[in-house]
């Protein structure tokens, strides 16, 4: 049996009479790069939410080395060892970026507010730590010198890597990313995957991201989900994606499917020719 | 052509501005609390309820002229033209306020009483306007905006000259020069111990400072003292943790009743001395705290704020009621409340509650800046700045918003007790929502989050009121000026706070220097 870090089972999550997600199962290995995509209003973000704890399934269960960990709070699911970032920057943006970081170790630290006001030992050490790891993630993500930066001062592709900072610095086995490379440039898209590939490789962590931009998917995931109305309707390697009619279906209609057949057999014929 | 036109209208509505300005400052009776105002700054006692000397109206009016010059100086052309549009902006002020004069006379010739419709049209008042000269008060009023108007204009041009930003920038380089020599010259000891001097400085100011003060200082001191605490203690409930409890008062009530229940010979006589009462004033107020704070963990922004008033003002009218007239006094209140002893001396004059106050002071900003920066705080101002992702990265919401409301419920509950202990009085009006408001507002008037921003509001909203107790009818007025006036020019505080550094440099050389301070 392989080893699995995340499954869900049949999770489902209505909105009034709206299935968003729609008994979606996923099985997802450790040390895997594991895209989600799907087009808009697809449930990919709501599948997100319902596995980092803001949303409860109504029915399934999501399964975190083997345990049930739906119906808990985000706070609690977070110390287990998942954390994410969100597809609209959430930093706290009146915070410098070193302190970001800092709130990202909460859950790891373990002082509580009267070893502050009697300053500990056990503070003093702990501090001492939080901080040189704080700054060993700044680097980490290349934000180096923008430490005493406020957050909401830093430009949008530095916001981008630091809120990654802040989930890793919680040391978590998996992260969720929800669109990590919307906004930015390709440049900027190119760095941004080199990085979550050498999250999987020097980190040993497991990802799941969900991305619009078909090079990312395509460039840096083991496997890929396809979402669409809220149920899977595929899985696979990159390659297997690409050629599945009921894809290329969902992202473009009956007849862009057609239209695409067309335009691929061309190809062929072209290349063969 | 046009251009010239567009100045003689600028100037023309200038005029009437600063006339019209003057003229309003008369007309609310204003002028005679500037006067008076004006002899406390040349440091002259008046005596309380009375109009001041005339001649302090004289300068008053002075520097009004003054600033109808300085701040009307023509903008472009020869130094020579420019002293001129400042000098016609004046004159045109002069004439207008001369105008109004006329009026002023006619009515007190005539001795005609406007008072019943403008309360500040009495005779008096008008004859202090015209400095008690009659008709020959407009000709002063006239001379009065020409010369010093000449004189503002004046100055102001001569000092943006370029001969004079010369001499400015080589006064501020010898300045600087000199202090950087200073600093070169200073024992190496001193940047070492100098936390811990400047600390014993503070201490023995504490100490001497208040037995030089008469009672009447102390006592406003201590009002002020009691605010910082009150401050600091609501800071960490708004300012750290984001939660607008706006019932900050309840907390107060808490302490204040008992320390009052429990030192006082009605209506339960129990007697159990200031100090262990105090603690348990604290810890009645923690619970107050837990109390409220558990139903209201759900609420987030202007519903908590609502809910919270709605906390304060039912334990206000709980000890009003009748309900309570046995356990708590009702609406009289509780009188004759001992105050602390001290190895079996009484420790209750003015100058002892100073250092009560004072020590309490030091305690909570230990205790505030000691949690500020450590993982307790910062998961407080991440909860402030975002709930939900402060939650999904791994902050407990629930517990650490109530922490800071019980931590900020202690601070209230100390500042009750305290204060019930000094008037040797508590009543429920006393915990009055306006109480909650001071609180609030001297915070962020100060400055959210920083401790000098709150000792400075606690002085602005609640000392300066004091000292202005003097000009008492228009106490609220000038207050309130204030306010909009501080709001408008220093709208994040007094002394807004700023984010720790934590990046070192040790290379200056180094290849990424630190960017916030260089952009200084």
């Amino acid at each position: 049996m392989t080893d699995l870090i995340i499954e869900t089972n049949e999770v489902s999550k209505t909105f009034g009479g709206l299935t968003a997600v729609n008994s979606v199962d996923l099985e997802i290995e450790r040390g895997a790069i594991y895209a989600i995509i799907g087009p808009n209003g697809a449930g990919k973000t709501t599948l997100f939410n319902c596995i980092s704890g803001f949303y409860t399934p109504e029915e399934g269960e999501i399964l975190f080395h083997g345990n049930p960990i739906q119906g808990f709070t985000t706070d609690f699911i977070s110390s287990q060892g998942i954390s994410r970032t969100y597809q609209n920057i959430r930093l706290f943006h009146n915070l410098t970026a070193i302190e970001n970081i800092m709130v990202g170790q909460h859950a790891r630290l373990e002082t509580a507010w009267w070893d502050a006001v009697f300053s500990t030992s056990r503070f003093k050490k702990e501090n001492v730590k939080s901080k040189e790891d704080a700054f060993y993630w700044l680097d980490f993500v290349g934000l180096k010198g923008y430490g005493d930066y406020l957050a909401s001062n830093l430009p949008y592709g530095m916001q981008r890597r630091l809120e990654l900072a802040r989930a890793l610095a919680s040391n978590p086995e998996l992260i969720l990313l929800d669109e990590p490379t919307a906004g930015m440039n390709p440049q900027e898209t190119d760095e941004m995957m080199a990085f979550i590939r050498s999250i999987r490789e020097k980190l040993e962590k497991s990802i799941i991201l969900i991305e619009h931009d078909m090079r990312v998917v395509m460039g840096i995931s083991d496997k890929i989900s396809v979402l669409d109305y809220g149920r899977k309707i595929a899985e696979g390697s990159p390659k297997d994606i690409q050629a599945n009619e009921r894809v290329i279906e969902a992202y473009l209609g009956p007849g862009g499917a057609a239209l695409a057949k067309k335009y691929q057999d061309r190809k062929r014929k072209n290349i063969n020719a | 052509m046009k251009n010239r036109q567009n100045q003689n209208r600028d100037m023309l509505q200038k005029g009437v501005v600063f006339a019209i300005i003057i003229i309003f400052i008369m007309a609310i009776g204003f002028h005679e609390i500037a006067a008076s105002l004006t002899s406390r700054i040349f440091n002259v006692d008046v005596r309380r309820g009375s109009i001041a000397e005339v001649r302090f109206m004289m300068v008053f009016f002075g520097l009004y002229a003054f600033l109808t010059g300085w701040s009307n100086s023509g903008e472009e052309g020869s130094p020579a033209k420019k002293i001129l549009h400042g000098l016609i902006v004046s004159v045109i002020a002069g004439l207008i306020v001369v105008l109004f004069d006329l009026i002023l006379l006619f009515l007190t010739r005539n001795e005609i009483d406007i008072r019943a419709y403008l309360t500040a049209f009495s005779i008096e008042s008008m004859n202090y306007f015209l400095f008690n000269k009659n008709q020959f008060g407009l000709l002063y009023h006239f001379g009065f905006f020409t010369v010093f108007g000449f004189a503002g204009c004046a100055l102001k041009v001569l000092l943006n000259s370029a001969s004079a930003q010369n001499i400015k920038e080589r006064i501020s380089n010898f300045f600087k020069n000199t202090l950087n020599k200073i600093n070169g010259a200073m024992p190496p000891f001193l940047p070492k111990y100098g936390k811990y001097i400047l600390l014993l400085l503070v201490i023995a100011a504490a100490i001497i400072l208040p037995r030089t003060w008469g009672s009447y200082i102390n006592f406003v001191v201590g009002l002020v003292g009691l605010y910082v605490i009150a401050g600091i203690g609501l800071n960490i409930i708004v300012g750290l943790s984001g939660q607008l409890v706006l019932g900050y008062a309840a907390f107060f009530a808490m302490g204040a009743y008992s320390v009052a229940l429990l030192n006082a010979p009605e209506p339960h006589n129990i007697m159990l001395g200031f100090w262990p009462s105090i603690i348990i004033a604290i810890f009645m107020a923690i619970l107050a705290g837990l109390l409220l704070g558990i139903p209201l963990m759900g609420l987030r922004g202007d519903y908590l704020a609502i809910v919270t008033l709605g906390f304060g003002e039912i334990i206000r009218i709980l000890l009003k009621s009748d309900l309570l007239v046995d356990l708590t006094g009702g609406p009289r209140g509780i009188n004759d409340i001992h105050g602390p002893t001290l190895f079996g001396r009484p420790f209750s004059s003015d100058i002892d509650f100073v250092y009560i106050i004072f020590a309490c002071i030091a305690l909570t900003i230990f205790v505030y800046n000691r949690l500020q920066n450590s993982r307790t705080g910062r998961a407080w101002l991440s909860i402030k700045e975002d709930a939900i992702a402060a939650q999904a990265t791994g902050v407990n919401l629930r517990r650490y918003k109530l922490l800071a409301l019980c931590i900020g419920a202690a601070f209230a509950g100390l500042v009750g007790g305290i204060s019930a202990a000094r008037n040797q009085f508590t009543g429920p009006n006393d915990h009055s929502l306006l109480v909650s408001m001071n609180v609030l507002s001297l915070v962020i008037v100060g400055g959210v989050n920083s401790i000098p921003g709150i000792i400075l509001g606690a002085f602005a909203l609640k000392g300066l009121p004091e000292i202005l107790r003097e000009v008492q009818t228009y106490r609220q007025l000038a207050f309130g000026i204030l306010l909009i006036v501080m709001m408008i020019m220093r709208p994040k505080g007094l002394w807004p706070a700023s984010r720790p550094e934590y990046e070192q440099y040790e290379d200056s050389n180094a290849s990424v220097k630190n960017p916030r301070r260089e952009k200084k």
